[in-house]
């Protein structure tokens, strides 16, 4: 048996920074991985934003090309917009806009890397802080005394004693099942997302796709929308949905995206070869469940945390480390680790985080993505209202007079499809993000001032130009 | 492009079994067959069971156990150190 001030089970970014933290507090941590190093398990490529370095500046500047090969910078998003017919219908090229307001994040929007380099650069910074790194140990179970967590034992029946455990050990976490807060997700929280990673010359990446880093494919014909990201030598496709969703089976969807005409050229182009096949759960969900219970914290997917509308974990996992063992470590130190002195924690992740203020509109930014990339129906209007309102200009085979009508119409003809959803969907989260002011801003006094004004620009009846 | 998934992924394969199948709790869904990223599940003796070699081709996800309803396949990891590799995950 060995002591320890605090346990967590788990060498992702949030075990990793949670043990980090807690070395540089002068706690005893010990943290585990089950793989033979962090980065080799269940976990698949991140695309690291700019909040990254804002927050954590000192510790961001340390995570150099030497240390992570595979970091690509990138500065533009592709969408690609697919028809039900498989043919690429609009492509659209963002970079950051004109009001976005943190500066640096003008000329940026991710740093990708693989998680096999960066998960094993964040826990050297935790041991290097002092923290105990145990690799290749499966957690089994929890130790309870009286009812409340004291520990953990691994799979050879070695135990580890602390006041507090962290349960940092992802969508599958055995201290949720454990300690009772969860024991499996709703299947409509929780997504299920394969990937694939080809390898690619760097020297063609850097040629082909440069700082466009980051593709999605919108998919119109039943087929969720694919994620496309890409690395130092390499890129990963894959796609997701909750564990409900799926018709058929999940490689199935990847496969045809891969063998979209638009995709297999990109892979010509690239010389681009499949190199491994990925799996992992991804949590997904409207608002986290219960984060904490007598001697146990939930961190990063464990608790629930990627973001409710795209899914970005890493951030929240990193985010909720810090605040977990700063509760801890007080808890700790006034020797009551019982759940209703870690209720702070909650406290903390809901009043003081970017996590809370994401989950403040967590039901509403679920439901968007719920309705759009992940919905057929939806999509099968969305892909081709936007083609035409973008790309139906582009026809020279009729008078533009008569051209723009015909796109009004197409557009027209798509209104009783969208207004639905725009209205139960898009409605309910400006309300939410807008709150007072969207009231303001729909004030009926308001609008009936601003109507004359609009009268005012309605073009008079056009005349007809006299023809002779 | 025809993938072939059997040359894409990499394991140390253990001895213990992390998969664990109770046929009798099974109410014939089928959501486990459709959802297996790496098809490892089927029938023996027209019951549900998981592919003999399944530790050598498991990619650790974890679905089989979430999307199981009646609780028939309780899913855990693979001992310490082995299972699935991740190499540019």
């Amino acid at each position: 048996m060995k002591e320890y001030d605090i346990v967590i089970v788990g060498g992702g970014p949030g075990g990793s920074m949670a043990a980090k933290v807690a070395a540089e507090k002068g706690l005893k941590t010990i943290f585990f991985e089950r793989g033979r190093k962090p980065g080799e398990k269940n976990s698949s490529g991140c695309g690291l934003g700019p909040r990254m370095w804002r927050k954590w500046p000192e510790m961001m500047e340390s995570l150099t090309p030497e240390k992570c090969p595979s970091m690509r910078e990138g500065k533009y998003a592709r969408n690609y917009l697919v028809g039900k017919d498989g043919e690429v219908s609009c492509m659209i090229l963002a970079h950051p806009t004109s009001s976005v307001t943190y500066e640096p994040a003008k000329s940026w929007i991710t740093m990708n890397c693989y998680r096999s380099e960066f998960d094993l650069w964040i826990s050297e910074l935790a041991t290097n802080a002092g923290a105990e790194l145990k690799c290749s140990t499966l957690i089994t179970d929890l130790i309870k005394e009286n009812g409340k967590t004291t520990g953990v034992i691994d799979e050879k029946g070695e135990k580890y004693m602390a006041p507090i455990v962290i349960g940092a050990d992802g969508a599958i976490s055995m201290v949720a099942k454990k300690s009772g807060l969860r024991d499996k997700w709703y299947h409509d929280h929780v997504t299920l997302v394969p990937t694939y990673d080809f390898y690619a010359p760097r020297e063609k990446i850097d040629l082909i796709i440069h700082d466009e880093t980051l593709a999605v494919w919108w998919m119109a014909g039943g087929i969720p929308s694919a994620f496309q990201v890409f690395f130092g030598d390499g890129f990963h496709v894959g796609l997701g949905n909750w564990m409900h969703s799926w018709e058929k089976n999940p490689l199935d969807y990847l496969n045809y995206v891969v063998n979209l005409k638009h995709f297999q050229r990109l892979i010509k182009m690239l010389d681009a070869k499949p190199r491994e096949l990925q799996a992992h759960l991804l949590p997904w969900m409207p608002y986290p469940e219960k984060t904490y219970t007598d001697g146990v914290i939930l961190i990063g997917d464990a608790a629930g945390f990627p973001c409710p509308l795209e899914a970005e974990g890493i951030f929240p996992a990193m985010e909720s480390a810090e605040i977990a063992v700063e509760v801890a470590a007080d808890a700790i130190a006034e020797g009551d680790c019982s759940q209703a002195k870690l209720k702070e924690y909650e406290r903390r992740w809901q009043e003081d985080s970017s996590i809370g203020t994401e989950f403040d509109a967590g039901p509403e930014l679920w439901r968007v993505w719920k309705a759009l990339p992940f919905n057929p129906s939806n999509m099968d209007w969305f892909i081709p209202m936007v083609s035409e309102a973008i790309g139906g200009i582009f026809d020279w085979s009729e008078p533009h007079r008569i051209r723009l009508r015909q796109i009004v119409g197409a557009i027209k003809k798509y209104l009783p499809q969208a207004m639905p959803t725009l209205m139960n969907e898009f409605v309910p989260l400006l309300t939410n993000v807008l709150g007072d002011e969207m009231d303001k801003r729909l004030d009926p006094q308001l609008l009936m001032t601003a109507i004359p004004k609009l009268l005012n620009l309605m073009p008079d009846k056009r005349k007809r130009r006299n023809r002779k | 492009m025809n993938i072939d998934i059997n040359n894409l992924t990499k394991h140390v394969v253990g001895t213990k079994d992390f998969i664990k199948v109770n046929p009798d709790l099974c109410n014939n869904c089928g959501l486990c067959f459709k959802i297996c990223v790496a098809s490892l599940w089927g029938k023996k003796d027209g019951k549900v069971a998981i592919a003999d070699d399944y530790k050598s081709r498991c990619l650790e996800c974890g679905s089989c156990g979430e999307v199981c309803v009646p609780g028939a396949i309780q899913f855990s990891y693979p001992e310490g150190g082995k299972g699935v590799i991740y190499e540019h995950g």
